[in-house]
């Protein structure tokens, strides 16, 4: 049950600091702004990943202001997840009214401090992060794991629906299995969100793009590392993430992911960038000690204490100002339950040369308990190129055949396409780094209807594809 | 209070003083960094912007010539101070500014007058104005003092005139658009880019060439050939001779436009020839996998071939290139480059953010200092090249006030309102006109109702828009369905969006270069006239009212703003239904029909009319189609 939206009065802030700063080398200033955190006396990397619990005890957003620390919803039994809004003024997170609630999405005004229920779900929805134009995207936790959900935020700015076919309000974005848990929301309007590689059947933490309204799923980079998670875009545009115990980042002009020297230690990503430039990252050193705020300025090999406690993780900081607000995506999704997609030259991809000619694409779709159905094969042309129509909002793998009907290819894992979407792949994982060649695709010249690939496969054995597929 | 933090005015920080320009001697100042004042509103006025386009340094390196494309002016400033001299009134839409081997004097292209303004360095004044071809856009003049060469856009080759009394020699056969030329440093050869593509079957890749003539026997002597490139811009030579470089765009107006990642609607690239390269073309990107060099438009090479300059109108930045480590990616490295949008790592330094529209570019101090013209903010920026950044800025006296009309045209020329900056309405409608491609948009289907770009010249009364006249108005052109199919982003607030249609309904119509002053039809042009007005055939048959040229073109533009079926449609066209197009400067704007399959005016009659539903025509001789084109390109 969602769309109850309640606003609660918050009485007071506690006055009383339930964590004291330790004191900060005295020559170096503090953060020009105060800082919103996590704390909580466990906190498991990963854990939305595998369907779990975060904060199996419990959390509380903190606000740090001079070096010093307070409940930020004192009434609250738990509250974590604090997404600063592109004004300053406001902020969203998740929490729990009392203990037994779901995870709940509430908004605290920091003007009036007045808390407004934001969205009511039957489970918990987790990770809150503002979208312009006044929607939100977040987990919601389902029986297979985290799925990336949008809503609005009940500060609609436009009256524009982000799917002409659902209309404003609630827009699931994803549709594979498995865990998705949204990061960051980047500055060219995309959601930056972690699940694991391959994408709908994998174990690997890793990070992966979408569109506002679910459409044009694709890996920020194809160089897939082990465990990437928790990607935050800095001012620079590059995007800083955790990569094993590590911190690494992906920057425009590279195709693969570039390690930061960081400081020896685990980080637990989202990292907050200072106005000075420097880092507020939550780090634990050695292994074992509880995660604690650091200020880094990068290229240094030292970094100083901001926020520590002896008995909490301190994660996911965030600053309370104003940050440039992502641009807003203007959904062109066409009011379909299928979509269109044409591959330009299915031979490419950064998996190497083809053993062979493709003949043929097959596509399989994924029913509701995850069981592999195939839907059908059309040809693919002489310059590798094909262009189907295939069901909309449902996990799918393509498969290139030989003429004799053997796999040639098969994806790794399993995409989707929005009902509505038209989409164009250059190759089949050839990385967001091959553009495209300017040629009319041969099966564009043959016949500008895809094949159709989009009806409802018995549940025959005929028709089922072994689990993890040939 | 209106775009806080997005308009801009450019005035000396504290301490320095504004120096308002009184009288057409105009004054500059130098400051520091522009500082930011927010200007919370637009003027209805139609103001004049200098606009500076190209920079020059005169011989002695004491002065620059800044060219200055809406004032109509070369505006000299002391090198030193960055203080005005003199501003010298020019002809209209200057374009291109190239200095005598000696020094002793400047010539301009007037590119809507057809002239060349001569101009000497001594007293600063006009001396001569040279009638030349049509739509002159840059000039150079050879070593010997013997030939002056000048591209010519709408005549679409080289003029070389005597450099001493301007008369005309031959014409030189150039690239489609011939606009933009470059003298090797040892004045052999002569090296010219075309901004429109070279004709190419329907429905292939563009087709581009760089002209190379050898300056001393002014004869072309290679045509450098430019696979898939649709708009070159200027190139230049390095000092030694072995490296050429040319700014281009690289369409992708094949592939249907369903997204704009990964390239997906242009790359904007740099070609490389010359002996480092082994004498062959190589063209590298200059894009990255999230960010684009939109528009490159100027090539600047220092003396010593260590670092190479681009401009990029679009973007708004000058991106740095290491010579060394380009030549030595492409040396080591399978082409192509141009798919891999991670290949600009190899050899980009840094990106440096400039004023709006930046284009010309002048090396000064040995390679030390980089003067950019930023064109839509009437500045120029004056970058250290050992820091890579903007170190001071030159304001040129320009109206305090920002108009709807040069807002508007702001808007046009950037790519910051598409999706990571790839593309703006400059990309297609080269300096607000076309780009001679077909286009396979998103909504109509894959391959399906292909669109030839047409012309933005004069639109007020040709309304309504797309080739299905489905949009009733520019608004509704160029708000929300540009938004969600072009940008894929988040578009302009509603006063931006008016002031963008403002700016496009303001363009006026280029001179024509087809009538006879006074606006007197020749004989050809008489005759043609009569056909496309005739109600009877050849044969005396009536021809039906709807089937004259006239009815249908009718009007002062040639449109009745409605929608026909003239017999063009194509298997892949949902709809055999088209909008009546304008006939303003057809002759310009080939290809022609709906999705550009006419390569000339003759075969929208001789290949696509079989059946006289475009009109009667099939009763006419060769010689008569001739007659009505001589007419059509009078419009």
């Amino acid at each position: 049950m969602r769309g109850f939206r309640g606003i609660v009065t918050l009485i007071s802030f506690t006055a009383v600091p339930l964590f004291a700063a330790p004191q900060p080398d005295s020559h170096v200033d503090r953060i020009a702004a105060d800082i919103i955190v996590t704390a909580a006396p466990v906190y498991v990397p990963r854990a939305e990943l595998r369907g779990e619990e975060r904060f199996p005890k419990g959390a509380h957003l903190l606000l740090v202001r001079d070096g010093k620390a307070e409940p930020l919803i004192p009434e609250f039994a738990a509250s974590a997840d604090a997404n600063v809004y592109f004004d300053g003024s406001r902020v969203i997170f998740s929490g729990k009214q009392k203990p037994g609630d779901p995870w709940q999405i509430w908004e605290l005004s920091l003007k009036d401090h007045s808390l407004r229920h934001v969205l009511t779900t039957a489970s918990d929805a987790e990770r809150p992060l503002y979208l312009p134009a006044g929607r939100v995207v977040f987990g919601l936790r389902t029986p297979g794991g985290f799925r990336l959900d949008s809503n609005d935020d009940g500060h609609p700015l436009l009256s524009t629906p982000l799917n002409p076919t659902t209309g404003p309000g609630e827009m699931k974005l994803a549709y594979t299995r498995g865990s998705s848990f949204p990061d960051d929301v980047l500055q060219d309007g995309r959601v930056l969100f972690e699940s694991n590689y391959p994408l709908g059947n994998g174990q690997a933490a890793e990070m992966f793009l979408v569109y506002p309204d679910g459409s044009g799923v694709e890996s920020y980079r194809c160089d897939h590392g082990v465990a990437r998670w928790a990607g935050e875009q800095s001012s620079s545009g590059d995007v800083v993430f955790t990569h094993g115990d590590g911190l690494a980042r992906f920057t425009s002009p590279l195709a693969h992911e570039v390690r930061i020297a960081a400081p020896p230690g685990q980080y637990a990503g989202s990292i907050a960038e200072a106005p000075s430039g420097e880092w507020l990252v939550s780090v634990r050193q050695p292994a074992g000690m509880h995660y604690v705020l650091k200020l880094w300025k990068p290229g240094t090999s030292t970094m100083r204490t901001e926020l520590a406690e002896s008995t909490q993780d301190l994660v996911e900081p965030v600053l309370v100002a104003p940050r440039t607000m992502p641009t807003r995506f203007p959904s062109g999704l066409h009011p379909w339950d299928y979509a269109n997609l044409l591959a330009l030259d299915a031979r490419l991809s950064r998996d190497g040369v083809l053993k062979g000619t493709p003949a043929r694409v097959r596509l399989e779709a994924q029913d509701a308990d995850g069981k592999a159905f195939i839907m059908g094969t059309a040809p693919v042309e002489q310059d590798g190129s094909f262009f189907i129509q295939v069901p909309g909002d449902r996990p799918l793998r393509i498969s290139l055949l030989d003429a004799k009907g053997s796999v040639l290819r098969q994806e790794h894992g399993w995409f989707w396409s929005r009902g509505g979407e038209q989409r164009i792949c250059v190759g089949c994982h050839t990385g967001p780094e091959r553009s495209s060649d300017n040629r009319v695709p041969a099966v564009l010249l043959r016949t500008t209807t895809p094949v159709a690939l989009t009806a409802v496969q018995p549940a025959s054995s005929a028709h089922r594809v072994a689990s993890g597929g040939r | 209070m209106r775009r806080q933090g997005i308009l801009r005015v450019f005035v000396a920080g504290s301490g320095l003083t504004v120096l308002v320009c009184a009288t057409i001697l105009c004054t500059w100042i130098w400051t520091v960094q522009p500082v930011g004042a927010v200007v919370t509103g637009r003027v209805g006025e139609r103001l004049t912007y200098p606009s500076p386009l190209e920079i020059l340094s005169s011989k002695n390196a004491k002065q620059f010539y800044v060219l200055c494309n809406e004032s109509d002016e070369v505006r000299v400033l002391d090198s030193a101070t960055g203080t005005a001299v003199k501003a010298i009134s020019v002809g209209h839409v200057p374009r291109g500014i190239a200095l005598s081997p000696d020094g002793s004097r400047l010539f301009v292209t007037n590119s809507w007058d057809d002239t060349i303004s001569v101009i000497d360095t001594g007293s600063l004044e006009v001396a001569a104005t040279w009638k030349v071809g049509a739509e002159p856009s840059s000039v150079v003049e050879d070593r010997t003092g013997r030939y002056l060469f000048v591209a010519n856009r709408i005549s679409n080759d080289v003029a070389v005139l005597s450099a001493q009394t301007g008369a005309e020699i031959k014409r030189l056969a150039a690239g489609r658009g011939a606009s933009y030329m470059a003298m090797a440093p040892d004045g052999g050869k002569v090296y010219v880019t075309h901004v429109y593509p070279n004709p190419s079957p329907h429905r292939t890749e563009p087709e581009s060439e760089i002209t190379v003539i050898d300056a001393q026997r002014a004869v072309v002597v290679d045509r450098i050939q430019l696979h898939g490139i649709a708009g070159v811009f200027h190139a230049a030579v390095s000092a030694d001779g072995r490296l050429g470089v040319a700014a281009e765009l690289h369409p992708k107006n094949l592939v249907p436009l369903a997204h704009l990642e990964h390239g997906g609607a242009f790359e904007d690239t740099l070609m490389l020839f010359g002996a480092d390269v082994g004498n062959r073309t190589v063209e590298v990107p200059l894009d990255e996998l999230e960010r684009y060099a939109a528009r490159p438009f100027d090539v600047a090479i220092t003396p010593d071939k260590s670092h190479l300059y681009v401009t990029s109108g679009g973007s708004e930045i000058v991106t740095v290139i290491d010579v060394r480590r380009l030549l030595n990616y492409v040396q080591t490295h399978h082409a192509p480059f141009v798919q891999d949008l991670s290949a600009s790592s190899n050899y980009v330094v840094t990106r440096i953010p400039v004023g709006r529209d930046p284009r010309g570019m002048l090396i000064t101090d040995n390679g030390r200092k980089l003067l950019v013209a930023n064109r839509l903010d009437d500045t120029i920026s004056v970058i250290d090249t050992q820091t890579n950044r903007v170190g001071s800025t030159i304001r040129l006296a320009s109206p305090s006030k920002l108009s709807v009309l040069r807002y508007g045209e702001q808007t046009f020329y950037t790519a910051r309102y598409s999706f990571q900056g790839q593309i703006g309405c400059a990309n297609c409608h080269i300096d607000s006109t076309f780009d001679g491609l077909e286009w396979d948009l998103e909504p109509d289907g894959f391959g399906r109702d292909i669109v030839d770009n047409r012309l933005i010249e004069d639109l007020k009364g040709t309304e309504p828009y797309k080739w299905n006249g489905g949009n009733p108005n520019l608004p509704t052109e160029c708000g929300p369905r540009t938004e969600k199919y072009f940008w894929r982003s988040a578009n302009y607030d509603d006063l931006t969006l008016a002031d963008l249609v403002t700016y496009m309904l303001s363009l006026p119509l280029r001179p024509n270069r087809w009538r006879l002053p006074g606006y007197e039809l020749s004989p050809a042009q008489e005759r043609g006239k009569a056909i496309f007005d005739r109600a009877v055939d050849k044969f005396g048959a009536p021809i039906p009212l709807q089937n004259r040229c006239s009815y249908c073109h009718s009007g002062p533009k040639g449109t009745d703003q409605k929608s026909f079926d003239v017999g063009t449609r194509k298997l892949t066209d949902n709809s055999g239904r088209f909008d009546t197009p304008q006939l303003s400067n057809i002759a310009l704007t080939a290809p022609y029909l709906h999705d550009g399959s006419a390569a000339t005016l003759e075969e929208i009659w001789t290949v696509f009319n079989p059946e006289d539903k475009h009109g009667r025509t099939n009763d006419l001789t060769k010689d008569e189609l001739n007659d009505l084109i001589e007419y059509l390109r009078t419009r």
